[in-house]
């Protein structure tokens, strides 16, 4: 039966609809995962090299032992992230003559399924191979491997359990991220220490071996207990997100700007409640740690901004870049009903600079903290916000009407290059050429600030001309719009 | 005229899926358009309401081409399919989103949506929901109810019958004859029933060509009956 069902899982990927795109999409990702494997192997290979010159105060062994929970912590949250509940596929098999427990059983092997069940192999195996087998002998090794492969288990089966439960959620993993940053705080200022708790474990396990039986024990409850929970919640609605109850909202400061901000408005609830859109523009947040690897202490003091301005434009922009690149498409399964209705291209596309505009100031109100490093810095964000809501806007409006490619909103965000095309690489180019560009000459001739001006007079003059650019794409999404309604309504 | 239709043609490849000559239609008919599928009557719907562009010919909405600027949108409300509808919204969102539109105020909506309430047979309001989680059904009422709050001189609305509950059609058909008189309605349907109750025009469409015009008496229903199941 579990082999009837995978051959069905096959086809449904070989005959689907828009094969084209998911295999190029299969094909990229195989690409990335390759990639990864590599280096895990490498890692794992390497861990006896590696190891004493990170930790060189302790031995390999306390090292190798100190980072396997940190290991399968990050693991946690990675997987909290990206791995999908397999779930709708089993649809059409629960009104036949086919026993639950099979299609429990199906569930739980498809589950297994996860490249995040790949990496401990590469990671650990070698090391374990390589030097646990030939110091502490075959027993204490396979015990090794048997607690990996369980803690792996665990951590697949518990994630699909709180996926279940529904109890995840963009915060949850906010608060993991800063729960593991707190203790790697508290790590390095030698107050308590996860590395200490993982090595305890793994010595003990290492001293009395069948201390390891521990760790199947509890990777068999967490999979009975999740193979219990589907038992008894075998209904289709119960098994994917819990439904909440849904209020209606008003978001009171975009009315002052009229028919724009009621569709400003429109497109901020589509982007809080729809995941992909979201991730998108959320992401933003997370580049603005870039900052850290750019802004480095010897360029600051040499004013040198030609090695900043890419991560300074890139953190302030990156919302409008990574949300803009899709965009019309986002509104892809409603976009006839745009048409239709009495919306005025030109608030239309107003209300889409007001939206980036908003979007931009948040990030560059919170990238300001970067000025406890050095005021300069201010002044480069400020040249940046000005180029990119000045310009980096007006770029992605126009690329966007040239996108005709439909995207599925409520799809998963997490590896979809669903809608990607030619568009989202050519925006890329201009977007850093021309600061760079701009700000050259003035580098070279060693007048930095001049040229810091010369990028924000040129954001500028761009925001000055906005009512010129609104009209101008107003028109050519005018001139496009059955190209596009035609598109989307694929 | 209200609505003329002139020469209109729609080509993919080397099929013409619209052709109609000449097509003119008076304020206050209400028009019913029946065909089999692939008659063309979505097709023919899309290119009235401006969303795919014609290969040839032209619609005039009272004598303006729609093609050419948005005037006809200020007095055309429609439903074709749940693409018209915002579905990540909740019903009162929407509502009131597509009355800001026609600048009605919130309380205006409100006050409009009370009178709706059989319509909607307490389902649709306040039901903490999105109408991307409604059933096809009430999707339809949602969107139908958007169309008919724009108190519109011309209403389109294709198949607003199918998906909705006996109780429900009935409502329907009595709200559409209660607008008749200052409303040009123009409705498809699948249901020859429903259409010949409603209508006092059908248009009977085979491959994008019309093959009967007639206003209803009380033999429509046996005319269309038969040559259907000829």
């Amino acid at each position: 039966m579990l082999s009837t069902f995978l051959s069905h899982q096959r086809k449904s990927f070989w005959r689907s609809r828009n094969k084209g795109g998911s295999i190029a999409t299969q094909i990229i990702i195989g690409f990335f995962m390759l990639y990864f494997l590599v280096v895990a192997v490498g890692i794992g290979f390497g861990m006896t090299i590696f190891l004493p010159k990170i930790f060189p105060n302790q031995t390999v062994m306390t090292s190798f032992n100190g980072i396997i929970l940190y290991y399968f912590a990050f693991d946690f949250l990675m997987r909290l992230q990206l791995q999908d509940i397999p779930t709708l596929s089993i649809i059409p098999y629960l009104h036949l003559k086919i026993p639950k427990r099979k299609i429990i059983n199906f569930l739980n092997a498809k589950a297994l399924f996860s490249a995040f069940n790949l990496w401990p192999f590469f990671l650990f195996f070698p090391f374990i191979f390589i030097e646990i087998w030939s110091i502490d002998g075959a027993l204490v090794a396979v015990m090794y491997i048997v607690a990996i492969l369980s803690i792996m288990v665990f951590n697949n089966y518990f994630i699909l359990y709180l996926k279940r439960k529904s109890i995840t959620n963009v915060l949850f993993t906010l608060v993991g991220l800063v729960i593991i940053g707190v203790f790697a705080a508290l790590e390095y200022y030698k107050v308590i220490s996860i590395m200490v708790a993982s090595n305890f474990v793994f010595s003990e396990m290492a001293d009395k071996p069948y201390l390891g039986l521990i760790f199947p024990v509890i990777a068999s409850v967490i999979f009975i207990l999740n193979s219990n929970y589907l038992r008894r919640n075998l209904y289709v609605e119960e098994l994917g997100s819990k439904q909440e109850k849904k209020v209606s909202t008003d978001y009171a400061f975009l009315n002052r700007f009229g028919k724009a901000g009621e569709l400003a408005a429109l497109e901020l609830k589509l982007i809080l409640r729809h995941k992909r859109p979201r991730y998108s523009v959320f992401m933003g947040l997370f580049f603005l740690l870039y900052g850290y690897l750019f802004y480095k202490a010897p360029y600051i003091a040499a004013d040198s901004f030609s090695k900043m301005i890419f991560a300074a434009i890139f953190m302030t922009g990156f919302s409008v870049l990574s949300y803009g690149q899709f965009m019309f498409a986002w509104q892809s399964s409603h976009f006839d009903g745009l048409l239709i209705n009495k919306i005025d291209f030109k608030d239309y596309i107003k209300g889409k600079f007001l939206l980036f505009t908003i979007m931009c100031t948040i990030t560059t109100i919170l990238a300001s903290f970067y000025g406890f490093l050095s005021p300069k810095l201010l002044l480069l964000h400020l040249a940046a916000y000005l180029y990119n809501i000045g310009f980096c806007t007006v770029l992605v409006l126009y690329l966007a009407t040239f996108n005709y490619k439909r995207i599925d909103i409520t799809r998963s965000a997490s590896f979809n290059f669903q809608g990607m095309g030619a568009t989202q690489w050519i925006l890329m180019i201009p977007f850093i050429l021309i600061p760079y560009l701009v700000y050259l000459p003035f580098g070279y001739l060693n007048r930095p600030y001049l040229g810091l001006m010369t990028i924000g007079f040129f954001g500028l003059i761009m925001l000055f001309m906005r009512a010129y650019w609104v009209n101008y794409i107003a028109k050519r999404l005018e001139l496009q719009r059955y190209k596009i309604a035609e598109g989307f309504r694929e | 005229m209200i609505l003329e239709v002139k020469n209109l043609q729609k080509v993919y490849g080397d099929k013409t899926v619209v052709n109609i000559e000449d097509l003119q239609i008076t304020a206050g008919e209400t028009v019913g358009l029946v065909g089999n599928n692939g008659a063309g009557k979505t097709t023919f719907f899309r290119m009235l309401l401006d969303l795919i562009r014609p290969t040839n010919g032209q619609v005039l909405s009272k004598g303006e081409n729609v093609m050419h600027n948005d005037n006809w949108k200020n007095y055309t409300a429609s439903f074709l399919d749940e693409g018209f509808l915002i579905d990540y919204l909740t019903p009162e969102e929407y509502f009131i989103f597509i009355g800001s539109l026609h600048n009605l105020s919130v309380a205006d909506v409100s006050a409009y949506l009370n009178q709706y309430g059989e319509f909607f047979n307490g389902e649709i309001l306040n039901s903490g929901k999105y109408i991307r989680d409604f059933s096809k059904g009430n999707q339809n009422k949602v969107g139908i109810a958007a169309a008919l709050m724009q108190k519109p001189e011309i209403l389109i609305l294709d198949e607003p019958f199918a998906n909705l509950d006996p109780t429900t059609q009935i409502r329907l058909k009595k709200l559409l004859k209660e607008q008749t008189g200052n409303m040009t309605t123009f409705i498809s349907s699948h249901d020859l029933n429903h259409v010949t109750d409603v209508c006092n025009r059908i248009i009977l469409v085979e491959k994008g060509q019309v093959i009967k015009d007639f206003k209803t008496d009380e033999n429509t229903l046996k005319e269309l009956e038969s040559y259907f199941s000829a």
